[in-house]
C-alpha cells in the first residue's frame, strides 16, 4: 500500500497545496474503508492531501470547539519567542503558517496524537520548505539546461516579485502535470477544483505569502519529475538534512561576489545574498564611473538612485568599507542633493559620519557643512545641538563649515538680511540643501517685514529676498495671496513703479509662515 | 569573617525596615566590606552558605521570602566575585572590556532577581526603594560596560540583510538594555493595584522615572522621557502629590522642567524649575546650580529677566558661565555678549542651553535701541504742556540706529544699512520695540505709549 507510513511526512504534507502529486493519487484511490480509518493510531490515517483541500484558514463547515492542551499552548509560546526567530521568516509567515499547522490537527482531532515537545516549530517548517526550495530551484535549472549555468536569477527576490509571473508558472504545470487517467477519474477532478480554490484563498491572504507559494510551486514541479513511478515519501525529513542551517551563519559573514555585471536593480534583501548576483569591488568601481558619467549625460534620478541602492547594498554584504566606500556614498548623497530627495541624502549623511570617523578619506568638511544646512532645514535643535557639540574649533573655521554655522546663527537671529546673501555664496552644493528652505524663510522674512513696514518699493523685497529680478518677486507675492496688496503706479518718466502695502497682507504671511514651519516636524522624510 | 556576621548589617536593616542601610549592605564598591563578603565563601559552596546564615539569621520568616533572599545574597555575592575580579585585574593593570561587561552581567542578573521577587509579592513592598538603588548601579556598569565595548571596537558592522554599511545601534547596547530593565522595574511600581497605600509601590515611581530619566539622556532619547511623564500624569489613583519625598519631587521637576525646555515650551519649563528651585534643599548646591542653568536662560526668553548679582554669586560656577553674558546683555554692549557667548558655547551646547541663550541677544540689542531713544531726548514743550508731560521723540533716524549698532558690534563686522533694518523690523515682529519703519524718510516712527514694552518707556 502506498499510504505513507512515517508519521514525519504527516506534518509536512498538509503544507502542500495542490492534489496533482500522482503518487497521492494512488493512495486516493486505495483508500481503506473509512471504518478502518477509524482505528488507525496515525496523524496519516487521512490522506494527507484532503487536508490541503481545505483552504486552512476558512472555518469548515461544522466549527469544531477546540480545546487547546498545555502542550500545545506551549508549542505555540516557543513558536514566538524571540529566541527561536529564525532571520528572513517573518513574524506573519511564523502566524500563517501555525495556523495552517493546528488547523490541520484540529480538524482532525489529533491534536493529542503529536508530541508538541518535539514537534517542529513553524519557523522551523518554513525554513526547512525554503530551504528545499531553493535547493529544487537549483536542481531544476540544471535540470533544464544542463549544457548552461544554473541561473542566478532564480532565487532572486527580484523573480520571486513578478508574482503574475509565478502564477502563470504554476497553473501551466498543474495542467500539464495531470496524468492522463486522473482527468477521467471523477474524484480528482474535484480535487483540482479544490486545489485551485486553495490556490486562490493562498492569494488573497498576506501578500508575504508569496514568496512560500513560489517555492511551494517548484517543489511540485520537482516531485512530478522525480517521483513518478516512485514511492513519493522521502524518508529523511528536511530539517534533519544539514543544509538549513546555514542561514544563520551566512548572517556575518562577508560574503564575496562573482557578478561581473556593471548594472544591476536594487531590491531589499530578504534572504542572504549569493555571490553569483554579489559585485566585487573590481567591478562596483567600474559601475560608479558609468553612473556619474550617465548622471552627467540623462539625469534620470530614478534609475539613478536605484543603481545607488544596490551599489550600497553590495558594498554592505561584503563588508567593503574603504575609501571607495565613502566615495560611492558621496556621489550618492550629491546626486539626492541635486534632485532634492531628502530621505536619501540623509541616509547617506548618516552612514558619511560613521565613515569619516574611521578616517577614511572623502570631504568631511563638506560634509559636515550639509550635515549643518540639513539640520537647519529639518529645525531640528536637539540634533543641531549635538553636532555643535561635536564640532572643532579647528572645524568651526573651514570655510564651508563656517558659512553653514553663520547661515544656522543668522536664521536663529531673524536676521533675514544676512542670510539671503549667504544664500548667494553658498559654497559647492550648499545652495542645493538652502533650496529646500529658501521659500520657508522668504516667508518668514515677509512675516517680520509686512509687521515693520507699512510700504516697500517692490524692487527692496526683491533685493532683499534674493529673487532673480522684480517680475520673480511678484509671482512669488501673487502665488502666496497677496497680490491684493502690490500697487502699481507711474513714475515721472512714465515707467511704472510697485509698491508693495506690506501691511495690508501682515497676517497673510504670518499664516503662511506658521504653515510652512509647521511642515517640518518629520525629520525631512517625506 | 563568616557569611553570618558579613550579613549582620543586612539582619539590621531588614529588622528596622530601612531600605537605605539594606541598599549600603549591597553597595558594589570593592573596599574591605566587600571584600569580606566576597571572601566568606567560594563560587563552590555560596549557595550552600548564604542559604544557612540567611535562614538563621532572619528568624522566622516565611519560606519564600527566605529563598527570595537566599536568591538576591548568592546574585550579589556572584556579582562581588565579577567586581573584585575587575579591581584585582585593574590593581594589576590587566583590565580588559570582558571585566567590565561580566560585572554588569552579574549584577543586572542581581537587579531581575529583586525585581522577580518584588513582583509576586515574596520580599516586602518596601524593597523598591532598595531596588533603586541597586538598579542605579546597574546604570553605572552599563555606561562602563558600553564604555570598553566602544573602546574595543568603535564602529560595528552591520549584520544580516541591512543596505548599508555601519550599524547605528550598538553604540549604547548595554545602557540601552539597562533601560528596558529600568522600565519594567517602573511598570511594576506603576502597576501595584494594592489599595492599601501605605505599602503601595506606587510610593517609587518618581524616584524610578528619575533614574529612568537620567538614563535617557545619557542615551540621547530625550523624546522616551515624555512618555514617561505622560504615562505617570494618566495614572488617576497616585498617592498625593506632597507627600512623596522632596528629593524625588525636586529631581523629577528639575527633569520636566530640563525636558520641558528643550521642547521650546519654556512657559512650562519655567513653572517646573521653579518649583524645582523652591523645594531644593538649600545645602546641595550643585543641584541649585543645575536648576539655575536651565532657569536662568527660561527667564531670559519668557520674562526678559536677568539674574540678580547676589544669585550670580552665590554660585561661582554660573558667574563664570553667565556673568559677562548678563551684564551685557544689562548694558546693550553687542561685541560682549558676542565674545562671551563664543566663550561659553562648549559649556552651553554640552547643557543645550545654547540655542536657547542665543536668542537672548535680542534683549541686548533691545537695550542698545533702547538707549538710542533715551539719548534722542524730548520733544520741545507745546503751548500749555506741563513739564511732566514732555513727550520723549518718537521720530527716530535710521541713521542713529545704525550708528549705534556699528559701535555697538565693536567695529568687527560690518553692518550695511539693510542689515540694521532687518535687526530693527525684527525687534519689532518680537514685539520688544513699538512702532514702524518709513523708508523713504529713513526714520524709525516708535509708539508714542511704550515704545518698549516692559522696560518703562
Amino acid at each position: 500500500m502506498a499510504l505513507p507510513t512515517t508519521s514525519t511526512v504527516a506534518w509536512s504534507n498538509p503544507l502542500q497545496p495542490p492534489a496533482y502529486n500522482p503518487v497521492v493519487a494512488r493512495t486516493t484511490l486505495a483508500r481503506p474503508p473509512p471504518a478502518h480509518v477509524g482505528h488507525s493510531d496515525t496523524p496519516m490515517r487521512d490522506s494527507p492531501f484532503d487536508a490541503s483541500l481545505q483552504p486552512p484558514t476558512a472555518p469548515s463547515e461544522q466549527p469544531k470547539k477546540v480545546e487547546w492542551t498545555p502542550e500545545v499552548r506551549n508549542y505555540v509560546g516557543r513558536a514566538f519567542e524571540p529566541e527561536n526567530t529564525i532571520a528572513g521568516i517573518s513574524k506573519e509567515d511564523t502566524t500563517n503558517k501555525l495556523r495552517v499547522v493546528l488547523s490541520y490537527f484540529a480538524e482532525r482531532s489529533q491534536l493529542e496524537g503529536i508530541d508538541w515537545s518535539t514537534y517542529p516549530l513553524p519557523q522551523e517548517l518554513l525554513r526547512d520548505e525554503r530551504a528545499a526550495a531553493w535547493a529544487q530551484a537549483q536542481s531544476n535549472s540544471l535540470l533544464s539546461s544542463p549544457n548552461g549555468p544554473a541561473n542566478p536569477t532564480l532565487d532572486t527576490p527580484q523573480s520571486k516579485k513578478r508574482k503574475s509571473q509565478d502564477k502563470m508558472d504554476l497553473s501551466e504545470s498543474a495542467d500539464a502535470s495531470v496524468p492522463p487517467w486522473r482527468r477521467t477519474n471523477l474524484e480528482s477532478r474535484i480535487t483540482y477544483a479544490n486545489g485551485r480554490n486553495e490556490k486562490r484563498h493562498k492569494k488573497n491572504a498576506v501578500s508575504g505569502d508569496a514568496t512560500s507559494k513560489f517555492d511551494q510551486a517548484d517543489l511540485e514541479k520537482r516531485k512530478q519529475r522525480f517521483q513518478l513511478g516512485k514511492n513519493g515519501n522521502s524518508s529523511t525529513p528536511p530539517w534533519n538534512s544539514p543544509k538549513p542551517d546555514s542561514d544563520a551563519d551566512m548572517d556575518n559573514a562577508p560574503c564575496v561576489g562573482t557578478n561581473m555585471s556593471l548594472e544591476k536593480s536594487y531590491f531589499r534583501l530578504t534572504a542572504p545574498p549569493k555571490p553569483e548576483t554579489v559585485r566585487p569591488q573590481h567591478v562596483l568601481e567600474k559601475t560608479l564611473a558609468m553612473l556619474r558619467k550617465k548622471w552627467k549625460a540623462d539625469k534620470n534620478y530614478g534609475y539613478m538612485c536605484n543603481q545607488f541602492k544596490s551599489l550600497r547594498q553590495d558594498l554592505t554584504v561584503q563588508h567593503i568599507k574603504n575609501d571607495f566606500t565613502v566615495k560611492v556614498y558621496e556621489s550618492h548623497a550629491r546626486i539626492a542633493l541635486e534632485q532634492g530627495d531628502m530621505g536619501e541624502y540623509n541616509q547617506c549623511q548618516t552612514q558619511l559620519k560613521a565613515l569619516y570617523s574611521q578616517n577614511l578619506a572623502g570631504n568631511p568638511d563638506e560634509f559636515t557643512a550639509y550635515r549643518v544646512l540639513y539640520f537647519v532645514y529639518t529645525c531640528n535643535k536637539t540634533d543641531m545641538n549635538d553636532l555643535l557639540a561635536e564640532l572643532t574649533p579647528s572645524d568651526k573655521i573651514k570655510p564651508e563649515i563656517k558659512h553653514a554655522l553663520d547661515v544656522r546663527s543668522s536664521l536663529a537671529l531673524g536676521n533675514y538680511h544676512k542670510f539671503f546673501r549667504l544664500y548667494t555664496i553658498a559654497p559647492r552644493m550648499g545652495m542645493y540643501l538652502m533650496d529646500m528652505f529658501i521659500g520657508r524663510e522668504r516667508l518668514h522674512a515677509l512675516a517680520n517685514i509686512s509687521r515693520a513696514y507699512m510700504t516697500v518699493g517692490l524692487r527692496f523685497l526683491t533685493d532683499e529676498l534674493q529673487f532673480g529680478d522684480d517680475g520673480e518677486c511678484r509671482e512669488f507675492l501673487e502665488s502666496h495671496g497677496a497680490s491684493q496688496a502690490i500697487d502699481k503706479k507711474l513714475d515721472e518718466h512714465g515707467k511704472p513703479q510697485f509698491r508693495v502695502k506690506v501691511k495690508e497682507a501682515a497676517s497673510v504671511f504670518e499664516s503662511l509662515r506658521q504653515a510652512a514651519f509647521a511642515l517640518v516636524d518629520i525629520k525631512g522624510q517625506k | 569573617m563568616s557569611m553570618e556576621a558579613a550579613l549582620a548589617g543586612f539582619q539590621q536593616a531588614y529588622n528596622t525596615h530601612d531600605a537605605f542601610e539594606l541598599a549600603s549592605c549591597l553597595k558594589p564598591i570593592p573596599v574591605d566590606r566587600l571584600y569580606d563578603f566576597w571572601r566568606s565563601t567560594n563560587e563552590a559552596r555560596v549557595e550552600h552558605t548564604v542559604k544557612h546564615a540567611i535562614t538563621f539569621g532572619l528568624g522566622r520568616i516565611e519560606r519564600s521570602e527566605a529563598q527570595g533572599w537566599i536568591d538576591v545574597f548568592v546574585g550579589f555575592w556572584r556579582a562581588s566575585d565579577k567586581i573584585i575580579n575587575a579591581d584585582q585585574a585593574q590593581n594589576q593593570g590587566r583590565l580588559s572590556e570582558r571585566h567590565a561587561l561580566e560585572v554588569y552581567e552579574a549584577w543586572k542578573d542581581l537587579v531581575q532577581t529583586f525585581q522577580k521577587y518584588i513582583g509576586n509579592g515574596t520580599l516586602p513592598h518596601w524593597i523598591i526603594f532598595t531596588l533603586y538603588f541597586v538598579a542605579n548601579d546597574l546604570r553605572r556598569f552599563a555606561i562602563k560596560a558600553d564604555a570598553q565595548l566602544a573602546k574595543a571596537k568603535p564602529v560595528t558592522f552591520s549584520a544580516g540583510l541591512s543596505d548599508d554599511v555601519v550599524a547605528t545601534t550598538l553604540k549604547n547596547q548595554k545602557l540601552e538594555e539597562a533601560a528596558r530593565v529600568f522600565s519594567r522595574i517602573f511598570a511594576l511600581c506603576m502597576s501595584d493595584r494594592n489599595p492599601n497605600l501605605s505599602e503601595s509601590r506606587k510610593w517609587a515611581v518618581y524616584c524610578i522615572a528619575n533614574l529612568q530619566f537620567k538614563t535617557y539622556f545619557k542615551l540621547k532619547t530625550i523624546t522616551l522621557c515624555k512618555n514617561l511623564i505622560k504615562s505617570i500624569e494618566a495614572q488617576a489613583d497616585m498617592p498625593p502629590w506632597n507627600l512623596y519625598p522632596k528629593a524625588h519631587r525636586v529631581t523629577y521637576m528639575y527633569y520636566c522642567g530640563v525636558i520641558a525646555f528643550l521642547q521650546e515650551d519654556y512657559n512650562k519649563a519655567e513653572t517646573a524649575l521653579f518649583n524645582s528651585w523652591a523645594y531644593c534643599y538649600k545645602g546641595s548646591t550643585k543641584n541649585r546650580e543645575l536648576i539655575l542653568t536651565y532657569l536662568i536662560p527660561c527667564r531670559l526668553i519668557t520674562k526678559s529677566e536677568i539674574p540678580s548679582v547676589q544669585i550670580l554669586q552665590e554660585f561661582p560656577h554660573l558667574q563664570t558661565l553667565f556673568g559677562d553674558l548678563v551684564s551685557s546683555i544689562k548694558r546693550g554692549d553687542l561685541a560682549g555678549f558676542d565674545k562671551a557667548f563664543a566663550e561659553g558655547e562648549p559649556e552651553f551646547v554640552r547643557r543645550r542651553v545654547f540655542l536657547t541663550l542665543e536668542r537672548s541677544r535680542d534683549i541686548a540689542l533691545r537695550n542698545l535701541l533702547r538707549k538710542v531713544f533715551l539719548a534722542g531726548g524730548y520733544e520741545d514743550l507745546k503751548e500749555g504742556q506741563a513739564e511732566k508731560d514732555r513727550m520723549r521723540r518718537t521720530r527716530i533716524p535710521l541713521a542713529h540706529f545704525a550708528t549705534a549698532l556699528r559701535m555697538g558690534s565693536g567695529g568687527g563686522q560690518s553692518v550695511d544699512d539693510e542689515e540694521v533694518e532687518c535687526l530693527l523690523a525684527n525687534m519689532i515682529y518680537k514685539g520688544l520695540m513699538k512702532g514702524y519703519i518709513s523708508r523713504e524718510h529713513a526714520m524709525v516712527v516708535l509708539n508714542k505709549k511704550g515704545a518698549f514694552p516692559g522696560t518703562g518707556v
